[in-house]
């Protein structure tokens, strides 16, 4: 009966803890969706919920129509297009480069990797100018280019870092049973690496995108044409006037962090691991 | 099928040698073991064999063509890893089959490639399982598997057996003799069991320190150990030592340990009157019983089997293991004399430790 008690006492701690920080979270997100249900006068009126819910707004942002919102699926768009493009990209420099550095042990490889995870010591918004002036050097200022090949660089060393500490962990005989049986290291690259590190592979380019898609700074900064930005920068656009329409900003907001709650929700399960059970006896 | 010949063997790892000029040679079809304490470098000596490792000196050769800067894969090799190193995403079928799927082999070959190594390690009915769903025998059968489909001229064995248990490990030491009986490939089996070494080996090679001990077959080893390192580490329970000074007359010869404990030697034995040497028999050479040259001490612990029982006697300063065939009913400090079998009994040089012949 004792031990029940201790039971209670502890759920009892957790849920203390626990519930404030679920409310904490919920409130701008609930705060998010009460002002894209209420129509414009009501928005701020500071009631729990709206007197008269409306999806007026979300009509408005699917038709384009207000002057904030005229290149909305275009921007949509831009913003799916380049956090597509750095997954892929930072996915295929993070695999390659892990790969190097862990399992063909290429010299130097792990100081190349550390120098990288250096850059992190600085942060991102002060290298904000100087990427800026290194993109404009490349002639690539306005491109969507600039964004997608700042955010590899900005994603890279984590995602090299996190992939490297997990090949580390596959058996090593595994490459010599490979070698042995006669591959090379881009047949032990295809055929052996990747397939087993796909948990890994999906949560790093999982990160990479949404790091993307979620960019303001940099997409603010290296995109300044109407037709090219993300809707994150759009999204701050609508800030500019006095006068902004918040129920129309809190919608779109609200429909553009739907797809990364969606792609988390999708790639949950590759996130555990377990995929190498069985290799080698542990 | 392949010869193999070291000339020379040396391996550094940074400055510090493990592999001391090793040179011996393997006849085609021979199932060789090499056995030896951890550390001694047999791994290593199998993995330069292999080419996962650089060889810094001397030559090896797979049938008289030196493979020192050949490719693992080119030197038509297979391995069989300790921990197996089965694909864990590929089925049983497709493991076996993956280096012929690198060598671009034909489908159809590969296919009865795979089915003939099932049938011979019975794993049929497991062909379309992924390696997580088997059982450690599974496993290792199915690492064996992927050796047999290629082929190869040398198959290299690395500890396979150390991760299954006990009853188990003996079962696989029979199918993996039967297997070499059966496919006559030349077989380099690495193991620190010296049972294992035994009871499978044509040949054993024993190393110690990066060095060749002894090369020979089993019973050679048994029977006549080239020095005392080999006649401890052969045969088990271990040979019993006792230091000593050897004493001859007219009559007899005779080792006197420590408390004037006198092991008796066969007239002919080796060695001068008052050399200090080491006296060494197995347990199974000694035997209760008395006459005049009988040994006395006392028992501490008796280990019955079943079919043999197993002595732990206190003699003089030292303990000794005796092995009796059948059972007895001696007890815990009971006061017993020991025969000797004299024609069994081993004399080594206790610096160095080499075996002294008459």
């Amino acid at each position: 009966m004792k031990l029940k008690w201790k039971a209670v006492a502890t759920e009892a701690k957790l849920l203390l803890i626990g519930i404030p920080l679920l409310i904490w979270t919920l409130i701008p997100i609930y705060h998010l969706f009460l002002f894209a249900i209420s129509g414009r006068d009501s928005a701020t009126s500071g009631r729990l919920w709206p007197k008269e819910p409306t999806l007026q707004n979300f009509a408005l942002v699917f038709g384009e129509k207000h002057f904030y919102l005229e290149h909305f699926w275009l921007q949509l768009w831009n913003s799916l297009l380049i956090a597509v493009s750095v997954g892929v990209l930072t996915l295929f420099v993070a695999t390659t480069a892990a790969f190097s550095i862990s399992r063909l042990k290429v010299k130097g490889g792990r100081t190349v990797m550390n120098l990288a995870l250096f850059t992190y010591f600085i942060p991102a918004a002060f290298l904000a100018v100087p990427m800026y002036k290194t993109m404009g050097n490349y002639g690539l200022l306005n491109s969507q280019w600039a964004l997608i090949l700042a955010m590899v660089t900005i994603a890279s060393p984590y995602c090299i870092w996190v992939l490297k500490q997990a090949s580390d962990k596959l058996p090593w005989e595994l490459d010599e049973a490979a070698r042995i049986d006669g591959a090379s290291p881009l047949q032990l690259f295809r055929l052996v690496y990747l397939p087993l590190m796909t948990p890994s592979l999906v949560a790093v380019g999982t990160y990479a995108l949404l790091l993307a898609w979620n960019e303001y700074l940099y997409a603010f900064l290296l995109l300044s044409n109407d037709r090219s930005v993300t809707l994150a920068v759009a999204l701050g656009n609508f800030l500019a006037a006095d006068d902004s329409p918040w129920e129309l900003l809190m919608a779109t907001g609200l429909i553009y962090a739907l797809p990364p709650a969606a792609i988390y929700y999708a790639f949950k399960r590759y996130m555990v691991g377990g995929l190498t059970a069985g290799a080698v006896k542990s | 099928m392949a010869s193999l010949q070291f000339r020379n063997v040396e391996k550094n790892f940074g400055s510090v040698k493990v592999i001391h000029g090793i040179g011996f040679d393997i006849a085609d079809g021979e199932f060789t073991v090499l056995v030896g304490p951890s550390g001694c470098g047999k791994s290593t000596l199998l993995r330069m064999l292999a080419g996962l490792e650089e060889i810094s000196g001397g030559t090896i050769s797979i049938d008289g063509l030196v493979v020192n800067d050949v490719e693992s894969k080119d030197r038509d090799i297979a391995m069989v890893f300790q921990s197996y190193a089965l694909y864990p995403h590929m089925t049983v079928a497709d493991n076996m089959g993956f280096s012929l799927k690198l060598r671009k082999a034909d489908p159809k070959l590969t296919a009865d490639r795979i089915a003939q190594a099932a049938k011979i390690l019975n794993l049929v009915p497991y062909l379309e399982r992924f390696p997580r769903e088997l059982s450690g025998g599974q496993r290792q059968r199915v690492a064996m598997g992927r050796a047999i489909v290629r082929d190869p001229k040398v198959f290299l064995f690395d500890e396979p057996l150390s991760n299954l248990d006990a009853k188990l490990r003996v079962a696989m030491r029979a199918e993996i003799k039967a297997l070499h009986q059966r496919l006559k490939t030349t077989t380099v089996y690495v193991t620190h069991d010296q049972v294992e070494a035994m009871t499978m080996a044509d040949k054993i090679v024993v190393m110690q320190d990066g060095r060749i001990e002894q090369i020979g077959t089993p019973l050679e080893l048994y029977d006549r150990p080239a020095n005392l390192f080999v006649a401890q580490f052969i045969g088990s329970p271990a040979m019993n030592v006792a230091s000593g000074t050897l004493h001859r007359n007219a009559d007899a010869a005779w080792v006197e340990a420590e408390g004037g404990i006198r092991w008796p030697l066969p007239a002919g034995a080796a060695g001068q009157d008052g050399q200090a040497v080491v006296y060494g028999v197995r347990p199974g050479d000694l035997s209760l019983g008395g006459g005049a040259r009988a040994v006395p001490g006392e028992v501490i612990v008796v280990e019955p089997t079943g079919a043999e029982t197993e002595l732990l006697v206190q003699v003089g300063a030292a303990q000794i293991v005796v092995v009796m065939h059948g059972r007895t009913d001696v007890q815990p400090g009971q006061k017993i004399a020991l025969a000797v079998a004299l024609e069994s009994v081993h004399l080594f040089d206790p610096a160095g430790g080499a075996t002294m012949r008459a």
